[in-house]
Protein backbone atom coordinates (compact mmCIF):
# COMPACT_ATOMS: atom_id res chain seq x y z
CA UNK A 1 0.00 0.00 0.00
CA UNK A 2 1.01 3.28 -0.52
CA UNK A 3 -0.46 4.96 2.46
CA UNK A 4 2.95 4.87 3.87
CA UNK A 5 4.39 7.77 1.28
CA UNK A 6 1.57 10.32 1.66
CA UNK A 7 2.49 13.17 2.98
CA UNK A 8 0.43 14.89 6.15
CA UNK A 9 -1.17 16.85 3.60
CA UNK A 10 -2.94 14.37 1.98
CA UNK A 11 -3.40 12.00 4.43
CA UNK A 12 -5.00 13.92 6.89
CA UNK A 13 -5.49 17.75 5.91
CA UNK A 14 -7.14 17.03 2.49
CA UNK A 15 -9.78 14.40 4.33
CA UNK A 16 -9.94 17.14 7.02
CA UNK A 17 -11.42 19.73 4.93
CA UNK A 18 -13.42 16.88 3.02
CA UNK A 19 -15.52 15.63 5.65
CA UNK A 20 -15.51 18.36 7.75
CA UNK A 21 -16.97 20.38 4.82
CA UNK A 22 -19.37 17.85 4.00
CA UNK A 23 -20.37 16.67 7.97
CA UNK A 24 -21.03 20.79 8.79
CA UNK A 25 -23.26 21.02 5.35
CA UNK A 26 -24.98 17.70 6.56
CA UNK A 27 -25.24 19.48 10.07
CA UNK A 28 -27.25 22.59 8.47
CA UNK A 29 -29.49 20.17 6.64
CA UNK A 30 -30.48 17.61 9.64
CA UNK A 31 -31.22 21.03 12.20
CA UNK A 32 -34.35 21.20 10.94
CA UNK A 33 -35.39 17.38 11.30
CA UNK A 34 -38.03 18.10 14.11
CA UNK A 35 -39.27 21.36 11.85
CA UNK A 36 -40.35 19.18 9.48
CA UNK A 37 -41.41 16.21 10.92
CA UNK A 38 -43.88 18.71 12.99
CA UNK A 39 -44.58 20.07 9.49
CA UNK A 40 -45.36 17.09 8.15
CA UNK A 41 -46.55 14.52 11.01
CA UNK A 42 -48.49 16.66 13.27
CA UNK A 43 -49.22 19.74 10.56
CA UNK A 44 -47.74 22.89 12.93
CA UNK A 45 -46.10 25.31 11.05
CA UNK A 46 -45.90 28.70 12.91
CA UNK A 47 -45.48 30.53 9.51
CA UNK A 48 -42.82 31.93 7.61
CA UNK A 49 -43.16 35.11 8.57
CA UNK A 50 -43.02 34.66 12.31
CA UNK A 51 -40.03 32.05 11.93
CA UNK A 52 -38.10 35.03 9.53
CA UNK A 53 -39.15 37.51 12.69
CA UNK A 54 -37.69 35.25 15.20
CA UNK A 55 -34.69 35.18 13.23
CA UNK A 56 -33.72 38.35 12.77
CA UNK A 57 -34.06 39.07 16.69
CA UNK A 58 -31.72 36.25 17.24
CA UNK A 59 -29.24 37.03 14.79
CA UNK A 60 -29.24 40.69 15.73
CA UNK A 61 -27.84 39.86 18.97
CA UNK A 62 -25.41 36.58 17.91
CA UNK A 63 -25.48 36.68 13.82
CA UNK A 64 -21.85 38.42 14.20
CA UNK A 65 -20.67 35.31 15.70
CA UNK A 66 -20.70 33.66 13.37
CA UNK A 67 -17.99 34.98 11.52
CA UNK A 68 -16.31 36.23 14.81
CA UNK A 69 -15.60 33.31 16.79
CA UNK A 70 -14.36 30.73 13.89
CA UNK A 71 -11.51 33.61 13.11
CA UNK A 72 -10.65 34.57 16.67
CA UNK A 73 -10.68 30.79 18.02
CA UNK A 74 -8.71 29.20 14.25
CA UNK A 75 -5.18 29.66 15.71
CA UNK A 76 -6.26 27.32 18.76
CA UNK A 77 -8.24 25.00 17.70
CA UNK A 78 -6.61 24.55 14.15
CA UNK A 79 -8.98 22.96 11.13
CA UNK A 80 -9.70 20.19 12.46
CA UNK A 81 -10.95 21.33 15.89
CA UNK A 82 -13.01 23.88 14.05
CA UNK A 83 -14.94 22.25 12.03
CA UNK A 84 -15.69 20.06 15.17
CA UNK A 85 -16.18 22.57 18.00
CA UNK A 86 -18.70 24.36 15.99
CA UNK A 87 -20.44 21.26 14.69
CA UNK A 88 -20.60 20.18 18.80
CA UNK A 89 -20.27 23.23 20.32
CA UNK A 90 -19.25 24.53 24.13
CA UNK A 91 -16.34 25.71 22.70
CA UNK A 92 -14.78 27.91 25.51
CA UNK A 93 -15.81 25.81 28.50
CA UNK A 94 -15.12 22.73 26.98
CA UNK A 95 -13.40 21.75 23.19
CA UNK A 96 -10.72 24.28 23.94
CA UNK A 97 -9.89 22.93 27.14
CA UNK A 98 -9.69 19.99 26.40
CA UNK A 99 -7.08 20.44 23.24
CA UNK A 100 -5.34 22.44 25.72
CA UNK A 101 -5.00 19.83 28.59
CA UNK A 102 -4.02 17.46 25.87
CA UNK A 103 -1.82 19.35 24.13
CA UNK A 104 -0.09 19.42 27.69
CA UNK A 105 -0.24 15.84 28.93
CA UNK A 106 0.78 14.62 26.10
CA UNK A 107 3.78 17.38 25.54
CA UNK A 108 3.52 18.60 22.06
CA UNK A 109 4.83 21.91 20.70
CA UNK A 110 1.96 24.07 20.39
CA UNK A 111 1.39 25.17 16.93
CA UNK A 112 3.04 21.68 15.40
CA UNK A 113 1.27 18.76 13.09
CA UNK A 114 2.06 16.37 16.25
CA UNK A 115 -0.27 18.80 17.91
CA UNK A 116 -2.87 19.32 15.40
CA UNK A 117 -3.31 15.26 15.79
CA UNK A 118 -3.22 15.41 19.64
CA UNK A 119 -5.62 18.31 19.66
CA UNK A 120 -7.92 16.42 17.19
CA UNK A 121 -8.13 13.31 19.70
CA UNK A 122 -8.38 15.41 22.68
CA UNK A 123 -11.48 17.14 21.14
CA UNK A 124 -12.81 13.81 19.66
CA UNK A 125 -12.47 12.60 23.54
CA UNK A 126 -14.58 15.06 24.64
CA UNK A 127 -17.21 15.11 22.28
CA UNK A 128 -18.15 11.42 22.85
CA UNK A 129 -18.20 12.02 26.35
CA UNK A 130 -20.32 15.33 26.12
CA UNK A 131 -22.31 13.03 23.76
CA UNK A 132 -22.84 10.07 26.52
CA UNK A 133 -23.75 12.94 29.69
CA UNK A 134 -26.29 14.77 27.89
CA UNK A 135 -27.90 11.76 26.71
CA UNK A 136 -28.15 10.43 30.32
CA UNK A 137 -29.71 14.09 31.70
CA UNK A 138 -31.87 13.41 29.03
CA UNK A 139 -33.36 10.21 29.50
CA UNK A 140 -32.49 10.51 33.46
CA UNK A 141 -33.66 14.12 33.34
CA UNK A 142 -35.15 15.78 36.37
CA UNK A 143 -35.20 12.30 38.59
CA UNK A 144 -31.13 12.85 38.38
CA UNK A 145 -30.78 15.56 39.59
CA UNK A 146 -32.39 14.72 42.71
CA UNK A 147 -29.89 11.87 43.54
CA UNK A 148 -27.00 14.47 43.60
CA UNK A 149 -26.90 17.11 47.00
CA UNK A 150 -27.48 20.13 46.30
CA UNK A 151 -24.84 21.26 47.43
CA UNK A 152 -22.83 19.46 44.00
CA UNK A 153 -25.45 21.03 41.92
CA UNK A 154 -24.65 24.52 43.43
CA UNK A 155 -20.97 23.90 43.06
CA UNK A 156 -21.04 23.34 39.16
CA UNK A 157 -22.68 26.59 38.62
CA UNK A 158 -19.28 27.68 38.93
CA UNK A 159 -17.48 25.14 36.87
CA UNK A 160 -16.98 27.44 34.00
CA UNK A 161 -15.00 30.24 35.76
CA UNK A 162 -12.55 27.77 37.11
CA UNK A 163 -12.71 26.05 33.74
CA UNK A 164 -11.35 29.88 32.02
CA UNK A 165 -8.73 30.81 35.21
CA UNK A 166 -7.44 27.27 35.05
CA UNK A 167 -6.42 27.44 31.11
CA UNK A 168 -5.43 31.31 31.54
CA UNK A 169 -3.18 29.95 34.00
CA UNK A 170 -2.03 27.51 32.34
CA UNK A 171 -1.06 29.99 29.16
CA UNK A 172 -0.12 32.58 30.96
CA UNK A 173 2.85 30.14 32.63
CA UNK A 174 4.14 29.72 29.66
CA UNK A 175 4.91 33.18 28.13
CA UNK A 176 3.96 35.63 31.10
CA UNK A 177 4.34 38.70 29.38
CA UNK A 178 1.33 37.78 26.53
CA UNK A 179 -0.86 36.82 30.21
CA UNK A 180 0.16 40.09 31.80
CA UNK A 181 -0.65 42.08 28.31
CA UNK A 182 -3.76 40.06 27.58
CA UNK A 183 -5.74 40.67 30.96
CA UNK A 184 -4.39 44.34 30.94
CA UNK A 185 -6.45 44.80 27.64
CA UNK A 186 -9.22 43.09 28.63
CA UNK A 187 -9.40 44.97 32.20
CA UNK A 188 -9.23 48.07 29.86
CA UNK A 189 -11.83 47.01 28.12
CA UNK A 190 -14.11 45.49 30.79
CA UNK A 191 -13.72 48.22 33.23
CA UNK A 192 -12.84 51.74 31.43
CA UNK A 193 -14.19 51.53 28.05
CA UNK A 194 -17.44 49.25 29.20
CA UNK A 195 -19.65 49.54 26.33
CA UNK A 196 -17.92 47.33 24.24
CA UNK A 197 -20.05 44.31 22.69
CA UNK A 198 -18.53 41.22 23.35
CA UNK A 199 -18.09 40.60 19.69
CA UNK A 200 -15.75 43.65 19.12
CA UNK A 201 -14.11 42.28 22.89
CA UNK A 202 -13.17 38.78 21.78
CA UNK A 203 -11.15 39.54 18.48
CA UNK A 204 -9.49 42.61 20.13
CA UNK A 205 -8.06 40.14 22.74
CA UNK A 206 -7.17 37.69 20.82
CA UNK A 207 -5.19 39.93 17.77
CA UNK A 208 -3.94 42.50 19.92
CA UNK A 209 -2.07 39.54 22.51
CA UNK A 210 -1.40 38.00 18.76
CA UNK A 211 -0.10 41.21 17.30
CA UNK A 212 1.76 42.15 20.74
CA UNK A 213 3.33 38.37 20.86
CA UNK A 214 4.71 38.90 16.91
CA UNK A 215 6.01 42.12 17.74
CA UNK A 216 8.39 41.07 21.02
CA UNK A 217 9.37 37.85 19.14
CA UNK A 218 10.38 39.27 15.90
CA UNK A 219 12.35 41.99 18.52
CA UNK A 220 13.90 39.38 20.43
CA UNK A 221 15.49 37.31 17.60
CA UNK A 222 16.51 40.52 16.17
CA UNK A 223 18.15 41.61 18.98
CA UNK A 224 19.60 37.78 18.90
CA UNK A 225 21.51 38.04 15.47
CA UNK B 1 -47.43 19.15 32.08
CA UNK B 2 -48.83 21.42 29.57
CA UNK B 3 -50.19 20.11 26.13
CA UNK B 4 -47.64 20.75 23.82
CA UNK B 5 -44.64 18.93 25.92
CA UNK B 6 -46.74 15.54 24.99
CA UNK B 7 -45.79 16.17 21.38
CA UNK B 8 -42.50 18.06 22.44
CA UNK B 9 -41.75 14.69 24.45
CA UNK B 10 -42.95 12.12 21.85
CA UNK B 11 -40.70 9.35 20.49
CA UNK B 12 -41.14 10.85 16.87
CA UNK B 13 -39.44 14.13 18.41
CA UNK B 14 -37.09 12.21 19.95
CA UNK B 15 -36.63 10.12 16.39
CA UNK B 16 -36.28 13.43 14.72
CA UNK B 17 -33.12 14.98 17.01
CA UNK B 18 -31.29 11.67 16.35
CA UNK B 19 -29.77 12.41 12.72
CA UNK B 20 -27.23 15.26 13.52
CA UNK B 21 -26.28 13.89 16.93
CA UNK B 22 -25.19 10.72 15.07
CA UNK B 23 -23.55 12.95 12.38
CA UNK B 24 -21.39 14.78 15.69
CA UNK B 25 -20.65 11.26 16.53
CA UNK B 26 -20.35 9.95 13.31
CA UNK B 27 -17.79 13.59 12.37
CA UNK B 28 -15.76 12.57 16.11
CA UNK B 29 -14.84 8.72 14.52
CA UNK B 30 -14.09 9.77 11.08
CA UNK B 31 -11.45 13.05 12.46
CA UNK B 32 -10.65 10.21 14.82
CA UNK B 33 -9.60 7.72 11.90
CA UNK B 34 -7.60 10.13 9.81
CA UNK B 35 -5.22 11.12 12.97
CA UNK B 36 -4.79 7.94 13.77
CA UNK B 37 -3.56 6.81 10.70
CA UNK B 38 -1.59 9.95 9.93
CA UNK B 39 0.06 9.73 13.55
CA UNK B 40 2.81 7.51 12.44
CA UNK B 41 4.03 10.77 9.75
CA UNK B 42 4.53 13.24 12.65
CA UNK B 43 6.04 10.37 15.48
CA UNK B 44 2.86 10.34 17.16
CA UNK B 45 2.78 6.95 19.47
CA UNK B 46 -0.14 4.91 19.52
CA UNK B 47 0.02 5.29 23.26
CA UNK B 48 0.13 9.24 22.77
CA UNK B 49 -2.49 8.94 20.32
CA UNK B 50 -4.97 6.71 22.91
CA UNK B 51 -3.55 9.24 25.76
CA UNK B 52 -4.71 12.37 24.26
CA UNK B 53 -8.46 10.33 23.16
CA UNK B 54 -8.49 9.61 26.79
CA UNK B 55 -7.67 13.27 28.65
CA UNK B 56 -10.30 14.45 26.47
CA UNK B 57 -12.86 12.38 27.41
CA UNK B 58 -12.07 12.43 31.32
CA UNK B 59 -11.38 16.65 30.70
CA UNK B 60 -14.78 17.03 29.42
CA UNK B 61 -16.84 14.84 32.28
CA UNK B 62 -16.88 18.25 34.49
CA UNK B 63 -17.96 21.15 31.68
CA UNK B 64 -20.41 18.18 30.91
CA UNK B 65 -21.69 18.73 34.41
CA UNK B 66 -21.91 21.66 33.92
CA UNK B 67 -24.03 21.73 30.60
CA UNK B 68 -26.16 18.75 32.34
CA UNK B 69 -27.40 21.39 35.06
CA UNK B 70 -28.72 24.24 32.39
CA UNK B 71 -29.93 21.61 30.24
CA UNK B 72 -32.79 20.27 32.91
CA UNK B 73 -34.10 24.28 32.60
CA UNK B 74 -34.09 23.93 28.94
CA UNK B 75 -35.62 20.59 29.09
CA UNK B 76 -38.17 21.94 30.83
CA UNK B 77 -39.29 24.46 28.26
CA UNK B 78 -38.93 22.94 24.77
CA UNK B 79 -39.23 19.16 26.05
CA UNK B 80 -36.30 16.40 26.05
CA UNK B 81 -35.71 15.76 22.47
CA UNK B 82 -34.86 19.46 21.41
CA UNK B 83 -32.99 19.97 24.28
CA UNK B 84 -30.95 16.90 24.11
CA UNK B 85 -30.09 17.40 20.46
CA UNK B 86 -29.66 21.49 20.79
CA UNK B 87 -27.04 20.96 23.55
CA UNK B 88 -25.27 17.89 21.21
CA UNK B 89 -24.43 20.56 18.97
CA UNK B 90 -23.19 23.98 18.12
CA UNK B 91 -25.80 24.88 21.16
CA UNK B 92 -24.30 26.48 24.54
CA UNK B 93 -27.24 26.85 26.40
CA UNK B 94 -27.55 30.66 27.07
CA UNK B 95 -27.57 30.81 23.10
CA UNK B 96 -30.27 28.25 22.89
CA UNK B 97 -32.65 29.70 25.51
CA UNK B 98 -32.81 33.64 23.66
CA UNK B 99 -33.26 31.97 20.66
CA UNK B 100 -36.57 29.86 21.99
CA UNK B 101 -37.41 32.98 23.88
CA UNK B 102 -37.17 35.04 20.43
CA UNK B 103 -39.12 32.34 18.70
CA UNK B 104 -41.81 33.05 21.30
CA UNK B 105 -41.39 36.85 21.02
CA UNK B 106 -42.33 36.94 17.21
CA UNK B 107 -45.70 34.85 18.30
CA UNK B 108 -46.19 38.06 20.83
CA UNK B 109 -45.32 35.47 23.84
CA UNK B 110 -42.38 34.68 26.19
CA UNK B 111 -40.84 31.56 27.62
CA UNK B 112 -42.90 31.78 30.65
CA UNK B 113 -46.22 33.02 29.44
CA UNK B 114 -49.07 30.46 30.71
CA UNK B 115 -50.12 30.22 26.91
CA UNK B 116 -46.90 28.83 25.96
CA UNK B 117 -47.66 26.33 23.33
CA UNK B 118 -47.31 24.38 20.23
CA UNK B 119 -47.00 26.96 17.94
CA UNK B 120 -44.52 28.99 19.66
CA UNK B 121 -42.48 25.50 19.80
CA UNK B 122 -42.47 24.55 16.60
CA UNK B 123 -41.28 28.52 15.73
CA UNK B 124 -38.26 27.57 18.27
CA UNK B 125 -37.23 24.80 16.10
CA UNK B 126 -36.80 26.66 13.34
CA UNK B 127 -35.66 30.11 14.48
CA UNK B 128 -32.85 27.46 16.99
CA UNK B 129 -32.08 25.77 13.49
CA UNK B 130 -31.96 29.01 11.72
CA UNK B 131 -29.60 30.75 14.23
CA UNK B 132 -26.86 27.50 14.45
CA UNK B 133 -26.57 26.93 11.07
CA UNK B 134 -24.71 29.90 10.39
CA UNK B 135 -22.20 29.01 12.52
CA UNK B 136 -21.86 25.81 10.41
CA UNK B 137 -22.34 27.58 7.10
CA UNK B 138 -19.54 29.79 7.86
CA UNK B 139 -16.75 27.19 9.07
CA UNK B 140 -18.20 24.66 6.53
CA UNK B 141 -17.29 27.38 3.76
CA UNK B 142 -14.30 29.31 5.27
CA UNK B 143 -12.53 27.33 7.62
CA UNK B 144 -9.67 26.12 5.00
CA UNK B 145 -9.53 29.49 4.08
CA UNK B 146 -9.08 30.73 7.69
CA UNK B 147 -6.60 28.60 8.02
CA UNK B 148 -4.74 29.96 4.36
CA UNK B 149 -4.53 33.31 6.07
CA UNK B 150 -3.41 31.75 9.56
CA UNK B 151 -0.19 30.32 7.62
CA UNK B 152 0.77 33.29 5.69
CA UNK B 153 0.60 35.25 9.23
CA UNK B 154 2.75 32.90 10.95
CA UNK B 155 5.14 32.60 7.44
CA UNK B 156 5.02 28.67 8.03
CA UNK B 157 8.01 29.05 10.29
CA UNK B 158 7.30 26.47 13.54
CA UNK B 159 8.18 28.68 16.08
CA UNK B 160 6.08 31.63 14.97
CA UNK B 161 2.89 29.11 14.72
CA UNK B 162 3.89 28.24 18.11
CA UNK B 163 3.57 32.13 19.34
CA UNK B 164 0.51 32.72 17.57
CA UNK B 165 -1.21 29.89 19.38
CA UNK B 166 -0.16 30.54 22.86
CA UNK B 167 -0.94 34.28 22.19
CA UNK B 168 -4.26 33.89 21.20
CA UNK B 169 -5.08 31.36 24.36
CA UNK B 170 -3.55 34.23 26.62
CA UNK B 171 -6.24 36.52 24.44
CA UNK B 172 -9.27 34.41 24.53
CA UNK B 173 -8.85 33.45 27.94
CA UNK B 174 -8.16 36.39 29.04
CA UNK B 175 -11.10 37.98 27.92
CA UNK B 176 -13.28 34.66 29.10
CA UNK B 177 -11.04 34.85 32.64
CA UNK B 178 -11.59 38.91 32.83
CA UNK B 179 -15.43 38.09 32.84
CA UNK B 180 -15.34 35.97 35.76
CA UNK B 181 -12.79 38.62 37.44
CA UNK B 182 -15.29 41.59 36.97
CA UNK B 183 -17.98 39.57 39.16
CA UNK B 184 -16.12 40.50 41.96
CA UNK B 185 -17.31 44.05 41.82
CA UNK B 186 -21.13 42.76 42.84
CA UNK B 187 -21.18 41.06 46.07
CA UNK B 188 -23.72 38.70 44.53
CA UNK B 189 -21.65 37.18 42.11
CA UNK B 190 -18.12 37.31 44.09
CA UNK B 191 -18.09 33.31 44.55
CA UNK B 192 -17.59 33.14 40.39
CA UNK B 193 -14.51 35.31 41.07
CA UNK B 194 -13.42 33.40 43.62
CA UNK B 195 -13.85 29.98 41.53
CA UNK B 196 -11.95 31.36 38.79
CA UNK B 197 -9.18 32.87 40.84
CA UNK B 198 -8.45 29.68 43.00
CA UNK B 199 -9.02 27.37 39.99
CA UNK B 200 -6.03 29.57 38.20
CA UNK B 201 -3.66 29.78 41.44
CA UNK B 202 -4.27 25.70 41.38
CA UNK B 203 -3.75 25.21 38.24
CA UNK B 204 -0.40 27.18 38.25
CA UNK B 205 0.80 24.75 40.70
CA UNK B 206 -0.91 21.62 39.85
CA UNK B 207 1.47 22.41 36.57
CA UNK B 208 4.25 22.87 38.29
CA UNK B 209 4.30 19.34 39.78
CA UNK B 210 3.14 17.63 37.11
CA UNK B 211 6.49 18.28 35.33
CA UNK B 212 8.55 16.36 38.06
CA UNK B 213 5.38 13.57 38.16
CA UNK B 214 4.27 13.72 34.22
CA UNK B 215 1.56 11.30 34.92
CA UNK B 216 -0.39 13.39 36.94
CA UNK B 217 -0.83 15.85 34.49
CA UNK B 218 -3.27 14.19 33.30
CA UNK B 219 -5.81 15.16 35.51
CA UNK B 220 -4.79 18.54 36.17
CA UNK B 221 -7.69 20.56 34.96
CA UNK B 222 -10.40 18.17 36.58
CA UNK B 223 -8.22 18.86 39.89
CA UNK B 224 -7.91 22.54 39.23
CA UNK B 225 -12.40 22.55 38.63
CA UNK B 226 -13.15 20.92 41.86
CA UNK B 227 -10.39 23.12 43.91
CA UNK B 228 -11.99 25.95 41.77
CA UNK B 229 -16.01 25.35 42.68
CA UNK B 230 -15.28 23.82 46.72
CA UNK B 231 -13.79 27.36 47.09
CA UNK B 232 -16.47 29.39 45.68
CA UNK B 233 -19.37 27.17 47.64
CA UNK B 234 -17.22 27.37 50.72
CA UNK B 235 -16.90 31.54 50.14
CA UNK B 236 -20.50 31.56 49.79
CA UNK B 237 -21.19 29.61 52.75
CA UNK B 238 -18.42 31.11 55.26
CA UNK B 239 -17.95 34.93 53.65
CA UNK B 240 -21.07 35.76 52.40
Amino acid sequence: MSKENLTYDQSFTKPIIKYGMITNLLGVLLSFVPSFVLLFVYDIFPGVSNILSGWVLIVSIYGIYAIVEPVSYFPILGLPGTYMSFLAGNIGNMRVPCSAIAQEAVGVTPGSKKAELVSTLGIAGSIITNMIVVTIAAVGGAALMNAFPPIVIEAFTYVSPAIFGAIFSLYASKKIEYGAFALIVVGIMLLVIKVLPTYVMIPVAVFSTVFFAFKTHDMRNRKNK
Amino acid sequence: MKEYLNTANSPLLWASAMPIALLVVIQAIIFTKKALDSAHLVDLSKDDARKAFKIGAISSIGPAMGVFVVMLGLMAVIGGPLAWMRLSIIGAAPTELAAAGMAAKALGKELTSSDYGMMEFANATWVMGLNGSAWLLSTALFSHKIEGLTHRISGGDPKRVGVLMISAMCGAFAYLFGNELKKALNPATVPFAVSGISAAIAMYFLEKFARKHPKLGEYNLGIAMIIGMACAVIYKRIVA
